[in-house]
């Protein structure tokens, strides 16, 4: 038992997985730990998908193993399946009825006699239309309520897929905040996302998938330090002339000479830092952009 | 077995919340109810022919003789151009007290006769007004347009009966005894009726709208994806096709169960084959509902498999409307030993032991669709 608590949340080795003859995924590999937020970035056909699907139980990997908390997925199915949560990119909710029961109906599947309905309505911010049917909610409100669902059980691994795709930014922010104090209750997250700034604020960890293969899984800041470059970038007036910026690069023996320099002429208007954004990285990694 | 009830529970209150499927439910159980009670339960089982007989004290007597027999009803007409206005249409022939032939012209504003019967020759023949030795006789038919062939042939038939008889020879080969033509059981007087032959119609039609019920709760879980997030809990897909499957053939059976009483189909010695036919159409008809849901999309989809598959198994429903339309591959449709069961249970009053054979091979067709629509909505799930 105390093998199964001290594993990793979730173990990940060399899984393949093939739709006929197309390779979707291509042996890659990956821990999770218990408490860190996962971030799965690539584009539409990626693998991020299938990858989930392996690691929920619904696809079985051609080859590779899967343990989530320390059980095989495809031994321990029910008992893994019992522990997780997972919010899917398609808002896949019983429209004719309302939150309640659909959040009744997941929670008898898990087995659990009293659920706390309200608290996790009101945790969502959704108590007031509880009894409403689903189909008369907004994307956002479905969003919520999909997130609901995810944590009915109070899983130890929760899997979100594009959380916030689409949502005004105040039900984007109430899911991010959602997602944070679950990990720091100890849920493992794994988050895949096509919004960058999401996974850079949210993530401990990404990874960047393209074409069924990992090109690279480290936090984002060592990410940035290691392929983006950063710099500081000074605007000023110089008498006679039109306003001039001077990009000066961190990280270089020669940054703290080129910045007397600029700022020791003309009139400085401002100064700021900039740094590579992590889909800045993702294109100088994988080749290519998102969409 | 908690994920079954549970998921059944859901099933109903989605089965509930959709106001088509309930309307087509309850106004179709009472519609067809009333439907079943409203078609006559009589059956005409006396063919009527009308004659002029002209004077001939021979042919009249041959008439009185023929009039005795089971099935036909001789109406005796004393004017030729009365018989052939009644063929036409023009008149109402009435019998009325010791078999009194009364005339009515409505169109003249005439009343219908008191304590007479209105009667209606499908067919007229009129002899010669008087018999000549020296000349062939011609007698004249008079058809009316509605009249079916088989009729008509079998008029001629008769005439020449008549006329052997009128002659005074006897027919040329001897009449069978009755217990050499009737094969099988007789059912004269006691025909099955069109009310009773709308029965098995009736259940298919209850049956099929179910099937269009459920197989459209399949396609919005497939469509929506709802069943992604079902066993992405510790249920299976196994759990949800288990529950699937009881929704259906639940739901089915008991509403064909409720037609089947509302038209009084039950006795003590029935009831359990009429139980089992429903079962097992309802299971049919659950397997043909997995099938559509898995293809169908949205609403028109659903409608268009449904249709698609359900008018093909709806032959033996219709064939028992119109016995001896039905060809003979109509017996190799997997709806007809069902069809079958509920005619000979409710109108032969069949039992068990005779139908044995039908039950076993409904029971083969119920298990080949059912495991069809159970493999294929599997690998439909499988695919999303």
């Amino acid at each position: 038992m105390s093998q199964l608590q001290d594993a990793k949340a979730i173990q990940v080795g060399n899984i393949e997985y093939a739709y006929g003859s197309t390779k979707a995924v291509r042996g890659i590999s990956f821990s999770v730990d218990r408490g860190e937020i996962f971030g799965f970035l690539g584009p539409n056909g990626a693998g991020k998908s299938t990858t989930i699907k392996m690691l929920t139980g619904q696809l079985i990997p051609r080859s590779g193993t899967i343990s989530i908390l320390g059980m095989a997925v495809h031994g321990h199915s029910a008992e893994v399946h019992q522990r997780i949560g997972v919010c899917f990119e398609e808002k896949n909710l019983y429209l004719q009825m309302s939150a309640e029961e659909n959040l009744r109906f997941f929670a008898s599947l898990f087995g659990i006699r009293r659920p706390d309905i309200r608290g996790l309505l009101e945790r969502v911010n959704l108590a007031s239309r509880s009894r409403d049917r689903v189909s008369t909610y907004s994307k956002g409100m479905r969003q919520r309520l999909m997130m609901a669902r995810a944590l009915i059980n109070d899983p130890d691994v929760l899997f979100l897929d594009e959380p916030t795709d689409g949502l005004d930014p105040v039900s984007a922010r109430a899911i991010r905040t959602i997602i944070r104090e679950k990990a720091q209750e100890g849920t493992a997250v794994v988050l895949t996302t096509h919004d960058m700034y999401e996974a850079d604020e949210l993530s401990d960890r990404v990874a960047f998938i393209t074409e069924g293969r990992f090109h690279a899984i480290d936090t984002p800041e060592n990410l940035k330090l290691q392929h983006g470059s950063r710099s500081v970038v000074v605007r000023r007036r110089v008498p006679g002339s039109e306003v001039e910026e001077l990009r000066l690069e961190l990280d270089t023996d020669t940054f703290s000479q080129k910045l007397a320099e600029a700022t020791s002429s003309g009139t400085v208007m401002t100064i700021h830092s900039e740094e590579a954004t992590l889909e800045d990285i993702f294109v100088e990694v994988t080749g290519r952009g998102l969409e | 077995m908690r994920f079954i009830l549970a998921i059944l529970k859901k099933d109903l209150i989605e089965f509930s919340r959709e106001k088509i499927y309930m309307v087509l439910s309850v106004v179709g159980l009472v519609l067809f109810a009333v439907v079943f009670w409203l078609i006559p339960d009589t059956v005409q089982e006396q063919t009527t022919v009308g004659i002029y007989p002209g004077e001939n004290p021979l042919l009249i007597l041959a008439l009185d003789e023929a009039g005795n027999e089971d099935g036909l009803e001789i109406v005796r007409f004393a004017e030729r151009d009365d018989l052939r206005r009644v063929i036409a249409g023009d008149l109402e022939v009435w019998t009325g007290e010791h078999g009194r032939t009364i005339l009515r012209d409505r169109s003249a504003g005439e009343r219908p006769p008191e304590n007479a019967r209105r009667v209606s020759p499908v067919i007229g023949i009129a002899f010669p007004d008087a018999p000549v030795s020296s000349e062939q006789p011609h007698a004249q038919i008079y058809v009316n347009s509605n009249t079916p062939r088989e009729i008509r042939s079998a008029m001629e038939s008769m005439i020449r009966e008549i006329a052997l008889a009128f002659a005074g020879a006897p027919l040329p080969v001897a009449e069978p005894a009755e217990d050499e033509i009737i094969l099988g059981t007789d059912r004269l007087g006691r025909q099955i009726s069109m009310r009773e032959r709308m029965r098995p119609m009736l259940v298919y039609f209850v049956l099929m709208m179910e099937t269009f019920a459920l197989a459209s709760l399949i396609a919005a879980e497939i469509s929506q994806r709802t069943v992604l997030a079902v066993i992405a809990t510790p249920a299976k897909l196994s759990h949800l096709l288990a529950a699937k499957a009881i929704h259906g053939i639940g739901l089915a059976s008991l509403q064909a169960i409720i037609l089947l009483a509302a038209t009084v189909s039950f006795t003590a010695d029935n009831w359990f084959v009429l139980v089992l036919a429903s079962l097992l159409g309802a299971g049919m008809f659950t397997g043909i509902a997995m099938l559509v849901g898995s293809a169908g999309r949205d609403f028109i989809e659903n409608l268009f498999f449904t249709v698609a598959l359900v008018i093909p198994l709806a032959i033996p429903a219709f064939s028992v409307l119109m016995p001896g339309v039905g060809a003979a591959w109509v017996r190799y449709v997997p709806s007809y030993g069902i069809m079958n069961i509920l005619t000979e249970v409710t109108s032969s009053g069949s039992g068990l032991s005779d139908l044995t054979i039908p039950l076993l091979t409904s029971l083969a067709w119920v298990t080949v669709i059912f495991g069809l629509g159970l493999v294929v909505l599997t690998k439909k799930v499988r695919s999303l």
